[in-house]
């Protein structure tokens, strides 16, 4: 706390960031301007006696999302799930083999952890480290000079850092389970193999979906702001509008942003309740022999 | 002994770290018969149950099985420990079932010692008829048929012991261990419990050891008692010939 008041005392003493740039007269009316003027919807602007304004602007917003308000927000939603699926896929596979109380010669059961275990995982973990510590913004960069401009620099800059990131946070959430279910799996025989589908995989799933869905969202940001690349995603549209002059349609393509992140917090909201709740209610897809037995 | 030894414990030693939890431990238990060990918490109950299932490598001694040698001063050898895991069921103290799924998944996990990997994963997805059949007369016999298709997390405590009971007996076990079985449960389930458990080894003609806290249970229920204190055998007797004297002993605190 300390810390922080004397970086701050020291930010405003040191000449670089001048508090009074923010309040000179020229800023406070463009400010106004800006307001009253550029960001008010076009139709608004002059408005006719009798004119009914509500439908200037239904009518106005329809126009910009036939004309690219849907194709933007597409394109930023399939970038981003693409994307997502990539990494979920990814770090699915390597997870297990990046969390240390699996890779071991008798995991959950036995005390030693041998060298090619040790190396094993540590390779796994390493390899997620380097994917994620290249910011996505650098892999785009470095992926439009390669591939050319589409949606796919995008797509695998997102795919490749989520990529690095859902691997060790899968490889942590198996790592922090409970032991005693898995250990039993072990004692009755189970292969590490058959640990993982019969007791990892349904123990990791909800909290993995959980990571999988706040990252999906974050995504959906980045897949927005990497449009400014290039991409034709929602950041290539907000940019084009502000060079432009055209602030109205501006702030409406960040509205579209805004509304893309709360429906995807709804859809994680759904996914994981559906998780969560797998088979607490009674119907089930088995037949129930408890049914036929009673019969005869 | 007039059985056939199932279990052989010769001179077994078992430490972690610097304490020492089982010290030259010996003895036999015979097929098919029924064992309670007795004891103060740490004798080492738990740990030599652990060591018969295979769940933990001792420094020394030899241990085996049904005539057959695992483990020799401390390497294992002959039969891989995997298939001798499957051949000893074991119901944890703590159930230890895996909470999100449901019962007949819990259960079919039973013969993973016995399956490969596509048999397994697809015993999960949807177990065939025969398994099915079997799971669902097995949840009968210990009482909890009808959760076959609930979630484990959805069960009560007691409950999911008999799911866990069934379990190890979905593995065509040859022994079944189990360790504190009545810890948490009240004084007539805790009867109920243990008598399950002696008529299901009786039927199947399974070896069964548990280990409990509670001395009046083990002697009324059990032909043979063990006793540890301090990872050795204090006592190994028919339960009619324990004295309360020896109770004591097993029991006293030092000071």
């Amino acid at each position: 706390m300390i810390a922080l008041l004397l970086l701050g005392l020291y930010s405003w003493f040191s000449g670089q960031i001048q508090v009074a740039e923010l309040f000179t007269i020229r800023r406070a009316s463009n400010l106004k301007r800006f307001l009253t003027q550029d960001a008010m919807p076009k139709p608004l602007r002059n408005l006719a006696e009798g004119e009914s304004g509500f439908a200037a602007l239904m009518q106005w917003s329809s126009d910009l999302w036939n004309d690219f308000g849907l194709l933007a927000l597409t394109t930023t939603f399939w970038i981003s799930i693409l994307a997502m699926v990539l990494a979920g896929a990814y770090a699915m596979l390597t997870s297990p083999l990046g969390a240390r109380t699996l890779m071991h010669e008798d995991p959950f059961v036995g005390a030693q952890r041998g060298l090619p275990w040790r190396i094993a995982s540590a390779s796994v973990r390493g390899m997620a480290i380097f994917l994620r510590a290249i910011p996505e913004y650098i892999w785009a960069f470095l992926l439009i000079s390669m591939l050319g401009p589409s949606a796919w620099p995008a797509v695998l800059a997102l795919a490749i850092h989520n990529a690095g990131i859902m691997s060790r946070l899968g490889a942590d959430t198996i790592e922090n389970l409970p032991p005693q279910s898995l250990r039993a799996l072990r004692l009755l025989g189970g292969t590490r193999s058959q640990v993982v589908i019969g007791g990892v995989f349904s123990m990791v799933l909800p909290r993995f979906l959980l990571f999988f869905f706040y990252r999906f969202e974050t995504c959906v940001r980045e897949a927005t702001i990497l449009g400014m690349l290039g991409v034709f995603s929602l950041g290539y549209w907000v940019d084009d509008s502000r060079s432009r002059g055209r602030y109205d349609e501006m702030l409406y393509l960040i509205a579209l942003g805004a509304l893309l992140v709360l429906l995807a917090d709804l859809v994680s909201w759904f996914a994981r309740s559906l998780v969560r709740d797998a088979g607490t209610s009674t119907n089930t897809k088995f037949k129930d022999p408890a049914e036929s037995s009673r019969g005869d | 002994m007039s059985q056939a030894a199932y279990f052989q414990v010769e001179q077994v030693s078992f430490s972690i770290a610097e304490t020492k939890i089982l010290k030259e431990i010996s003895l036999e238990i015979g097929a098919g018969e029924q064992v309670a060990m007795i004891g103060p918490s740490g004798a080492g109950k738990t740990s030599l149950l652990r060591v018969l299932c295979g769940g933990v490598t001792p420094n020394s001694g030899t241990v085996k099985l049904d005539g057959e040698t695992y483990l020799k001063n401390g390497a294992q050898g002959g039969p891989s420990l995997r298939s001798l895991r499957s051949k000893v069921g074991f119901v944890h103290q703590d159930h230890a079932l895996v909470p999100n799924l449901r019962v007949v998944q819990n259960v079919v996990a039973g013969k993973f010692g016995q399956r490969g990997f596509w048999n397994s994963l697809r015993s999960l997805i949807q177990p065939v008829q025969r398994d099915q059949e079997e799971v669902f007369a097995l949840l009968e016999r210990v009482g909890i048929g009808e959760k076959m298709f609930h979630r484990v997390d959805s069960l009560s405590g007691g409950q999911q012991q008999r799911a866990a009971i069934a379990r190890a007996l979905f593995q065509h076990p040859e022994a079944l261990l189990a360790d504190e079985p009545v810890a948490s449960v009240d004084p007539a389930r805790a009867q109920a419990v243990l008598n399950l458990l002696i008529s299901i080894s009786r039927e199947r003609g399974l070896t069964l050891a548990v280990s409990l806290h509670d001395p009046s249970l083990a002697l009324d229920l059990f032909p043979r008692v063990i006793g540890l204190r301090e990872g050795r055998v204090h006592f190994d007797l028919p339960s009619c010939q324990v004295s309360e004297k020896m109770l004591g002993e097993l029991y006293r605190l030092e000071e």
